[in-house]
């Protein structure tokens, strides 16, 4: 056990945490522990980590949980010396269910938000041009199911339908006599598919007179998911009157957003002596960011010249660990840290996501009120600064931004029969 | 009770990190080796911020000279002889049966002027006050040559262009042209009278100036080109290089002497501003007529290489220039060989230029690479400028000039080696907040 957390304590400077627009706070537990869940499979935000992971879980159980994002971004160019975004925060949620068909089978469902991004900058910025404010929400639905191969083997699977929102504004370097330029304002919404898929492994248990040590493994694979923008509007405010056939009133848009791939593979140690348990995790992404290699906005109206980003993402790898200690089943406390690749190569950098390297740290508690409810709590704090440039735009910054993310959420669990407590229930 | 004990722990450590304070510190701007409290510019229209065929003010055209924009950056008082009204008349856009139109100033010399055509401004006539100490000597059409006389016959010539005080205002104007100089562009500045001339080097000499901008000679190239490469029908010549060097040197002494540091600023090819690459072969679709030059009998089909000026695509759209008959006037175009002329002596300037900047220790801002660069496409943040004449976005109306927004680029340039010679840290100016061009 102590060696575990000497290797960890070596382990996580190391490495660091970024993410493009992928929110990783999907089950609050997770997110104590460095968003690290795909080998653990204890409660049902397994839905969304691991469908297989539901073959672990007794009766039915409901976990919804909801987190608080407070970004703080900060830019320096060498014109201006410091530009504040003004971007919100976020409240992105999540919802999970995972029930009992049978001592094989288990049905789940989820409803939450995997991908999202906000940023917004005061009007008159330097970069208006480029981006005023920029917005994508998206709302998973997953019906899950999952099967016991084998004593110590499950898989899962489920259909992702997923609803997505978009809007963007930034400004039109074209003025009049009565303004020095106009605006874009973007907005569409679609929907898309795609599905998840997971293997689950209590694949070895070793049990001592004083204690009892639990090994486990997941795999996952979350398909990428298109989502079609088909009916976008734009509206074009503050045009010249000469201008106003390029650029109309309103006009409609066609585009498409294309949501990565993320493959995951976890592992999980639990050791458990007495009242005290501790356990470890450790998740392995792999995101397949490749996917946004352009945003394009086709315009319906011929005269309107369609617009053309390069994005040309990089592939990203993270790397999450994640310490539990619980005491008696009850009480808990959680503290993680990821390390996460940005998927932004040097010279694509937008101030409309200054997405960073960086290593981030997390903490949890949990408190188990009684059999069928408790609550956990966690929070992420990520600091990070990038110098670098949007060749496109030809614009360069350094960004510094900060994040505190608190999350709360709440686990109920319906056992039909007081089956024999299991070794993963928290 | 060990519940609430965690949830406090936790509840404090949140509070410690919740520190979101990202915010970069205020730049601190170094002026190095330079001294910036009398920053003094002289040059041509470029410098004045001529834009549009004019002197005008009306959303601080003339106010966003590019050398305005430098002294901004510098957190130094720059003084201008702003016009007031319509200042001296401009071109402007107009939106007539769903185009684009380009209406020239009101010409007091011909009849049949738009009816939107601007007018100069009555004030224009004494626009400023000769006895302020102006930090933008810049003047409309300034050649080298201009700036010292040689002789009387020059000091007449160079007085008679450059402008002298008014007849209305009283006094005689020692020219002889009765008060209606060539060139307006020089009524800030007193030249004095017949017995006590004021040359422009004079107001060089006088200024005071502990840092300065020269981007003169311009003008000792261009006029000839941009009047269709020829001399003899009452348009400036091309400066020879040899005067060219002398007078230019005179003008690095003058500084140095003061004790002044400054940056110097080479010719750029004005052949490919709008001005000249605008109206063309394959834009017209069809043939066009033109006749060689003044003193050439030679009309031929005008060829890709020949270069037909701006104005003259209204004489093509009333029929001028496409039969043999009645081909386009030899001031409306360089022709292939007129622009070898013209590039060469751009090139023998410009070696002037080098070799007198080196001899005063002067660095020089290459504006002959960076107009290159600039009509070949620029972005900057976010906002493409191209040479495309009104879409480009970076030249104003005359095809020639650049406007605000092109001033800033043409400033942050002049920064970069004023920077980079000086150890200064001053910051580039934010271009995307100077005015580009202003549609109807």
């Amino acid at each position: 056990m102590k060696r575990i957390i000497i290797a960890t304590l070596a382990l996580t400077p190391v490495f660091t945490f970024a993410g493009g627009f992928q929110l990783n706070l999907q089950g609050i537990k997770g997110v104590g522990m460095g968003g690290a869940f795909t080998g653990l499979g204890s409660d049902a935000s397994t839905v969304f980590f691991n469908p297989a992971g539901m073959n672990n879980l007794l009766g039915h159980n409901f976990t919804a949980g909801i987190n608080y994002v407070t970004p703080s971004v900060s830019l320096q160019t060498p014109e201006t010396a410091n530009i504040n975004q003004t971007s919100p925060n976020a409240t992105p949620f999540h919802f999970y269910y995972s029930g009992e068909l049978n001592e094989k089978m288990k049905f789940g469902f989820l409803v939450n938000n995997q991908f999202g991004s906000t940023s917004s900058f005061d009007d008159d910025w330097q970069g208006r041009y480029i981006i005023q404010n920029i917005s994508l929400k998206t709302f998973m639905f997953q019906p899950t199911m999952s099967y016991k191969i084998h004593d110590k083997l499950f898989v899962g699977g489920g259909f992702v339908y997923t609803y997505g929102s978009f809007s963007t504004e930034k400004a039109v370097p074209v003025g009049s006599a009565s303004t020095t330029e106009g605006k874009a304002t973007l907005s569409g919404s679609g929907d898309g598919v795609g599905y998840n898929i997971g293997l689950f492994s209590n694949i070895y248990s070793l049990k001592k007179e004083t204690s009892t040590t639990d090994f486990r493994l997941g795999v996952s694979y979350r398909s990428q998911i298109a989502v079609d923008l088909p009916n976008g509007e734009v509206k074009f405010t503050d045009i010249p009157v000469s201008l106003q056939e390029k650029f109309p009133a309103t006009t409609t848009f066609v585009s498409k957003i294309t949501l990565p791939s993320v493959f995951t593979a976890g592992l999980s140690v639990k050791h458990t002596k007495g009242n005290y348990s501790l356990e470890f995790a450790y998740d392995f992404n792999y995101t397949a960011w490749s996917s946004y290699d352009t945003l394009n906005f086709d315009f319906a109206n011929n005269d309107t010249p369609d617009s053309k980003t390069t994005k040309d993402w990089q592939n990203a790898i993270t790397h999450r660990f994640g310490l539990d200690f619980t005491y008696k089943q009850k009480y808990s406390a959680k503290i993680g840290a990821y390390y996460d690749n940005s998927p932004v190569k040097e010279g694509y950098l937008s101030p409309e996501l200054p997405d960073m390297t960086q290593l981030a740290y997390t903490a949890g508690l949990g408190y188990k009120i009684n059999e069928t409810i408790s609550i956990d709590f966690s929070y992420i704090r990520q600091s990070a600064e990038r110098e670098s440039s949007l060749d496109a735009a030809n614009f360069t910054a350094k960004y510094n931004r900060k994040v505190n993310v608190y999350g709360i959420g709440v686990n109920i669990n319906f056992s039909c029969k007081a089956k024999e407590a299991t070794p993963t229930a928290n | 009770m060990q519940t609430l004990k965690y949830l406090s722990i936790f509840a404090a450590a949140i509070l410690l990190n919740s520190c979101l304070k990202t915010d970069f510190d205020e730049f601190e701007t170094t002026t190095g080796s330079a001294n910036f409290s009398k920053f003094v510019s002289v040059g041509d229209s470029y410098t004045q911020g001529l834009q549009d065929g004019g002197l005008h003010n009306e959303y601080g055209q003339q106010e966003n000279s590019f050398p305005a924009i430098i002294a901004k950056q510098m957190g130094t008082p720059f003084v201008q002889p702003l016009v007031s009204g319509t200042g001296s008349g401009y071109m402007h856009l107009a939106y007539r049966n769903e185009k684009i139109e380009v209406i020239k100033a009101y010409n007091d010399d011909i009849t049949d002027n738009d009816p939107e055509a601007i007018h100069y401004d009555p004030s224009y006539n004494y626009w400023a006050d000769t006895t302020v100490t102006y930090n933008n000597l810049g003047v409309g059409g300034l050649n080298v040559r201009n700036v010292v006389s040689k002789n009387l016959t020059q000091a007449l010539e160079y007085h008679t262009y450059l402008g002298t005080t008014h007849v209305s205002q009283g006094v005689l104007a020692w020219n002889g042209v009765g008060g209606q100089p060539i060139s307006s562009y020089g009524r800030f500045l007193n030249f004095g009278n017949i017995n006590n001339r004021i040359e422009y080097i004079d107001h060089v000499k006088s200024s005071n100036a502990t840092f300065f901008t020269n981007w003169l000679g311009v003008n000792d190239a261009m006029s000839w080109a941009k009047s269709g490469g020829d001399a003899v029908s009452g348009s400036s010549e091309q400066t020879n290089p040899i005067e060219f060097r002398e007078k230019y040197d005179t003008i690095l002494a003058a500084f140095q002497k003061m004790g002044a540091q400054g940056v110097c600023a080479n010719i750029h090819d004005f052949t490919k501003s709008p001005l000249f690459t605008t109206v063309t072969l394959e834009k017209v679709k069809k043939d066009i007529w033109i006749k060689e030059g003044a003193d050439t009998t030679i009309i031929r089909k005008a060829v890709p290489e020949d270069l037909i000026l701006l104005s003259a695509s209204s004489l093509i759209a009333k029929g001028d220039g496409l039969t043999q008959a009645n081909p386009l006037p030899h001031q409306q175009v360089l022709d292939k060989d007129e622009v070898i002329i013209a590039r060469n002596h751009i090139q023998q300037l410009n070696a002037q230029i080098y070799a007198a900047a080196a001899a005063y220790g002067y660095p020089v801002v290459d504006m002959y690479a960076f107009m290159e660069k600039l009509n070949a496409g620029v972005t900057y943040d976010g906002i493409a400028l191209t040479a495309v004449f009104i879409e480009g976005g970076a030249y104003s109306l005359d095809g020639l000039h650049t406007n605000s927004r092109g001033n800033a680029l043409i400033a942050n340039e002049f920064i970069n080696v004023i920077n980079a010679s000086f150890g200064s840290t001053l910051r580039p100016a934010i271009v995307g907040n100077y005015r580009g061009i202003t549609f109807p």
